[in-house]
């Protein structure tokens, strides 16, 4: 009994540094959708280059991890600049074609993924070592400074879209767009910064997580699968109810898969946002 | 003249195959399977719902009907309605919860159902696990199995037009009326302010549309004699999405157009899987940019000297307006 306490606290543990990650991830995907009201399917694999960003440029090439970092960031703007100048802003208001050209930039990425790729697992070596314990629960190093950073940035976005004059763009388009254009807001340019912000989030996540798991070009359909219940439950477009929910399902996947194994807990947080969708239709802070 | 030509159509159908080699004859299954697909999916698009996770409910159908027929050696002809059955089922489940709701949470929800539905498959033994279920059984007819691909071709055809022909009625039905009236808010809002359940209505119409997908599933499943869970995946659902946008959204066939030239096709070009999905989401991203009515419309972009003059607004933008 005592070993299932400890390992229920060691799953929770996991839960939320795992959470934490989820967030950054659903973060992006909640402020693309909050200004330019497009799901992007596209998530998962930017993800996926900013963890082959680390292993092509911190492994292959050997540059140190804070170069690798700013590389991917850079890339990862000039990525989601590009990416709204030549698709999102011409079908702006299409609805449909917005969802579907995502998706097709997706697969884009991921099968050119996997022809320059290649079908190897990649794998990074740890960046920082060791375990630390808390009272009898045991957390790699790697996970706490990864989530530790994942936490400051969730922070800083907080700072943008809340404390800075863009932030206010941001949510006064997200509120009215037409409105907020006659009050001489560029929404265009809104809208290309919250993209390149939201791919670099997404980016940034993968980074973190390459020495943690094996690296495929598919893996971004477990992040995009898992940002889609997060937004889902959370409330479409609610940064709030984002990070909220991103923890949630960190805790209930990780315990899930302490309890009843790892497929079974996809089930139990797939249960999750049925309930939420029944209980709370727009989600748990999201506006109907 | 065009019942004309679907008539010569269908009889080359059903007398040339006799005259083909396996492999023509398996890539014709796998055209006529993928059809009905695309067809089912359009029931959805054409009222202005995306589905990311339609190849959740072929696989639902599929297993429904392997399971029956390997552990209850339950006959296959009743395992393609049971598929059939399983498939709405969920559909019903699913669809009572999110169609009430912006499109948006739809199409998200169904594609997570999609991903839990093949990680349920995976996890457990019951289902084959990893490795699937092997051995499926083809169906049987007057004493004789019918193992041949002539034999199933043809059990593919019947399967095929009827569904095809039952999803091109239902258009012009009341309730397929109706459904075109619930493409955009504003209608949708009209439509409900005369009394039309429209939740109702879109939860029958996705019920219909994983019904068929269910009963092909299940045809598919038994065509291949096994099924794992890496047979109905994501990328199945995005190439039927593919080929409903690259055919065109105006009429019912050019998703019908688009599976034709995409499978048929592509099939042959592209062995290699990786380099096939790249080229289906270049072709899917140039038709959306540059010609938003799909293929269908381009006979008439040119009687129309270039410019597109629809007077009724085309499914795609119709359902634009709908997010906002």
């Amino acid at each position: 009994m005592d070993l299932y306490l400890h390992l229920i606290a060691q799953g929770l543990a996991i839960g939320v540094l795992t959470g934490i990650l989820y967030v950054l991830i659903a973060l992006g995907l909640t402020l693309i959708y909050g200004i330019l009201h497009i799901v992007n399917f596209a998530h998962g694999e930017i993800y996926m280059l900013g963890a082959m960003g680390v292993f092509y440029v911190y492994v292959v090439l050997k540059w140190p991890f804070a170069a690798t970092l700013v590389v991917i960031l850079v890339l990862s703007l000039l990525l989601g600049l590009v990416v709204e100048r030549a698709f999102f802003r011409s079908l702006r208001g299409q609805w449909l074609q917005l969802v579907v050209a995502s998706v097709g930039l997706s697969l884009i990425i991921q099968s050119l993924g996997w022809i320059a790729f290649g079908i190897q697992e990649k794998n990074v070596p740890s960046f920082f070592t060791g375990i630390v314990s808390f009272g009898g629960v045991r957390l790699p190093t790697e996970r706490l400074i990864a989530a530790g950073v994942g936490a400051v940035l969730v922070v800083l976005l907080y700072l943008l879209v809340y404390r800075t004059k863009v932030g206010l763009a941001m949510r006064a388009i997200e509120e009215d767009e037409e409105t907020a254009r006659m009050l001489g807001i560029n929404a265009d340019r809104v809208a290309a910064l919250a993209c390149a912000v939201g791919f670099a989030l997404a980016a940034l996540a993968g980074a973190f997580v390459a020495p943690i798991y094996s690296l495929n070009p598919g893996m971004g359909g477990e992040a995009i699968l898992m940002s889609f219940l997060i937004i889902i439950v959370g409330g479409l477009g609610s940064i709030t109810g984002t990070v909220l929910a991103g923890l949630l399902v960190g805790v209930v996947q990780s315990v899930g898969a302490v309890l009843l194994g790892a497929e079974a807990a996809y089930g139990l947080v797939f249960v999750m946002m049925i309930v939420v969708l029944v209980v709370r239709p727009a989600g748990l802070l999201g506006r109907a | 003249m065009k019942r004309g030509l679907l008539g010569l159509l269908i009889a080359a159908l059903v007398a040339l195959p006799p005259l083909g080699e396996p492999y023509v004859l398996h890539v014709a299954i796998v055209v006529l399977i993928h059809v009905v697909y695309a067809e089912a999916l359009y029931v959805i698009m054409r009222m202005g719902y995306l589905s990311f996770g339609h190849a959740g409910y072929i696989a639902l159908g599929g297993y429904a009907s392997a399971l029956l027929a390997t552990k209850l050696a339950i006959s296959p002809w009743l395992g393609f309605l049971a598929g059939g059955l399983v498939a709405g089922l969920f559909a019903w489940a699913l669809g009572a919860v999110t169609l009430k709701l912006r499109g948006i949470y739809f199409s998200l929800s169904v594609f997570a159902f999609a991903e839990v539905v093949n990680a349920v498959f995976r996890a457990f033994e019951f289902f084959g696990g990893p490795a699937g279920i092997a051995a499926v059984p083809r169906p049987s007819l007057f004493g004789t199995r019918l193992n041949t691909h002539l034999q199933f071709y043809y059990v593919v055809l019947a399967v095929a037009l009827v569904s095809l022909f039952f999803l091109y009625r239902l258009q012009w039905t009341r309730f397929g009326f109706t459904l075109l009236a619930l493409r955009t808010p504003a209608t949708e809002t009209l439509a409900e302010s005369i009394g039309i359940n429209a939740a109702r209505y879109k939860t029958f119409a996705f019920i219909a549309s994983c019904f068929f997908c269910g009963v092909m599933g299940a045809v598919h499943v038994h065509y291949l004699r096994f099924v794992s869970p890496f047979v109905f995946t994501f990328f199945l659902s995005t190439d039927l999405m593919v080929y409903v946008m690259v055919g065109g959204l105006g009429s019912y066939w050019g998703p019908l157009l688009g599976t034709v030239l995409l499978t048929g096709l592509g099939e042959q070009l592209f062995a290699a899987g990786y380099y096939k999905s790249f080229v289906y989401a270049l072709v899917l991203l140039v038709v959306i940019l540059a010609l938003p009515g799909g293929l269908i419309s381009l006979p008439r972009l040119f009687r129309r000297g270039g410019r597109d003059e629809r007077t009724l607004p085309t499914a795609a933008e119709a359902s634009a307006a709908r997010e906002r």
